[in-house]
């Protein structure tokens, strides 16, 4: 059988997995009775129907009169592969606590080459590459502070458009920086760091 | 009728403080600025200043969040009249004869007619929220465990049979949504499901990083992936003001618009989108000729931002009166009110009467303000447009993640929002329509815990649903809707409504 619609195919086989998924990560909780419902019940149900339906609009991706190409939407499987096997990687040595300096760069950069890895599976340029900037906005914020940040932000995110000027994003970002430093940190009273926590 | 002047009364003192009027007008200027820029919205905008309202009180709060909403449908206008992009998606239908007004030289009568009709409707449909806000909360009140599921089954099926494309997927997202709404801690056992031993995953998925990444994030990327091309009418509006001719022309399609606005905007599904669609196809119908429309109609331009506009307001009426959120942003505004602990639903009324008529109130000031605002600046939100988006995405996103990370002043609601933002893009891709997912979500949690209270009540016997009268009433109307959009007529209608557009 021919796939004809490639987008019902994607998105049938992404409802029925994760309609799958949630019925059975709802199988290690209490199923309990229609009477006193157990907090696996509603979710077995909704699960069920959810992976119902995505077998329908995956059937009728083959019966489709609408044609649209498998590569409508570019899933890298590999790139899943191998983010999810970074990223396992990374989880399992989070724990290990003498690695100094150098180690916890180390565990830092993997953990986020793994964050990239799964973005990238799912889209062109312009997606991984301005949500990973929103991903080093989160985890600069707190030690380098609010005006780095939003350097790093705006910096990335831009680069990740279609015309990127150096010129233009370090006017934008200290437009941006000082906009925020007072409206929010000392307008409206965020607690957020302004400059590296190590200097204060 | 003197209990609802009383009430209004009330109302317009609460919306005439200094600091009332003060929110009221930052949140129609925001909600015009973002109206006016394409590629932002009310729902990101909402949700980006979601964690900033938490300082505010609570009706201050409200009556920003809400000028934001009524606010967009003005400024949207502008931007599908002038450069034939919808500034919002609510005035799609408004490119279609805005635009070539404008290329005929009629910009000014197009954003004039525009403003006018949409002051006229938010007049008309905030005294409609005066006057069927309070019978509807005393029925509300009545509702039982039973009732309320019902009503949101209703609900749930009402916006996806009004969504876009294709059905199938609508239902599927819908339940995709109450799934990811049931993330977090059972209420009932205390079990933290699906967290994944994730400890801040145990107070559930942020709705904010669901609303920010699925409509903001995911927006912004599919913005970048297509290359601009704007062509804007800047020099060539003069003269604001309507010729009689016009007024002559549109006073019908204003009051038409309006009527119909107002009625799409309160049933569950609704607002401002589904409004501004059917009074464009209404007018086209009742037109004498309809020949003209697509080529400059001015009625084409006067129906659907009044019924916007209308649609906008009075799809608050759910929200305050049975704390069901009949779209995306309502469902925020749920949020809004959560998090400064107010219980959605019919006691707001009676419990805050200086909350819910304040808020009231300060809808038809801010839709003053909007008036007076707008026709005179509305050269500054021309220059606006000019901005290219190279330069405005970087400032939303930065906006975007400080609203984020201040949630809970950590790195986890970002991650999350991000990896939102990836799912939100899967769903364009694949042309799945995210609203009736976030309607799922905000229901999900409420579905359970009512569908678990009639069950319990009913001893397990499933069929409370169908013997309690209002209970049944709602699951026929669902069921009819349900049927009817799958009846072939009926379906290639819609279709065609939809691609009309």
């Amino acid at each position: 059988m021919k796939i004809a619609n490639g987008k019902d195919f994607w998105a049938g086989l992404m409802f029925t997995a994760f309609g799958l998924g949630f019925m059975i990560i709802a199988q290690d909780y209490a199923m309990g009775t229609a009477v006193r419902m157990g907090p696996a019940y509603f979710p077995t149900a909704l699960g069920g129907i959810l992976a119902v339906l995505g077998g329908v609009i995956l059937f009728r991706s083959f019966v489709s009169k609408i044609e649209n190409p498998l590569k409508v939407f570019p899933f890298r499987w590999w790139a899943v592969v191998a983010g999810l096997i970074l990223g396992a990687v990374a989880y399992y040595t989070q724990s290990l606590d003498k690695m100094g300096v150098t180690g916890e760069i180390a565990h830092t950069l993997l953990a986020g080459a793994a964050i990239l890895l799964l973005f990238s599976a799912f889209g062109d340029r312009s997606l991984w590459v301005v949500l990973f900037s929103v991903v080093i906005f989160g985890y600069v914020l707190k030690p380098l502070g609010l005006v780095a940040a939003i350097v790093m932000l705006v910096f990335v995110s831009a680069w990740g458009g279609h015309e990127f000027k150096v010129k233009e994003a370090a006017i934008m970002s200290a437009v941006l920086a000082v906009f925020s430093v007072l409206s929010f940190v000392h307008g409206l009273g965020l607690p957020m760091n302004v400059w590296p926590s190590l200097w204060e | 009728m003197e209990a609802i002047i009383h009430n209004l009364g009330i109302g317009f003192g609460v919306a005439l403080s200094i600091q009332n009027l003060l929110y009221c007008l930052l949140g129609v200027l925001l909600g015009t600025l973002i109206g006016v820029l394409p590629g932002i919205g009310p729902i990101a905008t909402i949700a980006m200043l979601l964690p900033v309202t938490f300082t505010l009180n609570p009706t201050s709060a409200l009556i920003m969040l809400a000028g934001i909403y009524y606010g967009a449908q003005y400024g949207g206008s502008t931007t599908a009249i002038l450069v034939n992009i919808p500034g919002e998606s609510s005035s799609v239908v408004t490119c279609l004869d805005g635009y070539q007004m404008a290329r005929q030289g009629r910009a000014g009568p197009a954003l004039g007619i525009a403003a006018i009709g949409s002051f006229f409707a938010g007049c008309v449909s905030t005294l409609i929220i005066a006057l069927f806000a309070p019978p509807l909360a005393e029925v509300a009140l009545k509702f039982g465990p039973a009732e309320y599921f019902s009503l949101m089954v209703l609900g749930l099926v009402a916006a996806t049979v009004l969504a876009h494309g294709s059905l199938i997927k609508a239902i599927a997202m819908v339940i995709f949504g109450l799934l990811l709404g049931l993330v977090g801690t059972d209420v009932n056992s205390g079990v933290a499901r699906f967290s994944f031993g994730i400890s801040e995953l145990s107070d559930g998925i942020g709705f904010v990083s669901v609303a920010m990444g699925v409509f903001g994030f995911a927006e912004i990327i599919s913005n970048l992936e297509q290359k601009e091309k704007r062509e804007i009418f800047t020099k060539k509006v003069t003269n604001l003001l309507p010729t009689l001719q016009d007024f002559k022309d549109s006073w019908g399609a204003i009051l038409r618009g309006t009527m119909l606005g107002s009625a799409l905007g309160i049933l569950p599904g609704g607002g401002a989108l589904l409004a501004s669609f059917a009074a464009y196809t209404l007018e086209k119908k009742v037109s004498k000729n309809s020949a003209n429309f697509g080529k400059g109609a001015i009625q084409g331009v006067a129906a659907p931002e009044s019924a916007n506009n209308a649609g906008a307001q009075t799809s608050f009426i759910p929200l305050l009166t049975l704390g069901i959120p009949s779209n995306p942003v309502m469902a925020l505004m749920i949020g809004a009110m959560m998090i400064q602990g107010i219980a959605p639903g019919p006691q707001v009324m009676t419990e805050r009467p200086q909350l819910f008529w304040g808020m009231i109130a300060s809808m038809w000031i801010g839709n003053l303000m909007l008036v007076i605002l707008n026709l005179p600046l509305i050269g500054m939100w021309i220059k606006l447009l000019t901005v290219p988006y190279r330069i405005l995405y970087p400032s939303i996103l930065v906006f975007c993640c400080i609203g984020v990370y201040s949630i809970s002043n950590s790195p986890f609601d970002v991650m999350q929002t991000a990896v939102m933002g990836v799912v939100g893009y899967v769903f364009v891709k694949l042309e799945c329509e995210p609203a009736p997912l976030i309607l799922g979500f905000i229901l999900g949690p409420l579905m359970e815990e009512n569908l678990r209270r009639a069950m319990l009540l009913s001893r397990g016997d499933p069929l409370v649903f169908f013997q309690r009268p209002i209970s049944l009433a709602m699951l026929c109307i669902a069921t009819f809707l349900l049927f009817i959009v799958l009846a072939p007529a009926v379906r290639k209608k819609r279709e065609e409504a939809f691609v009309e557009a």
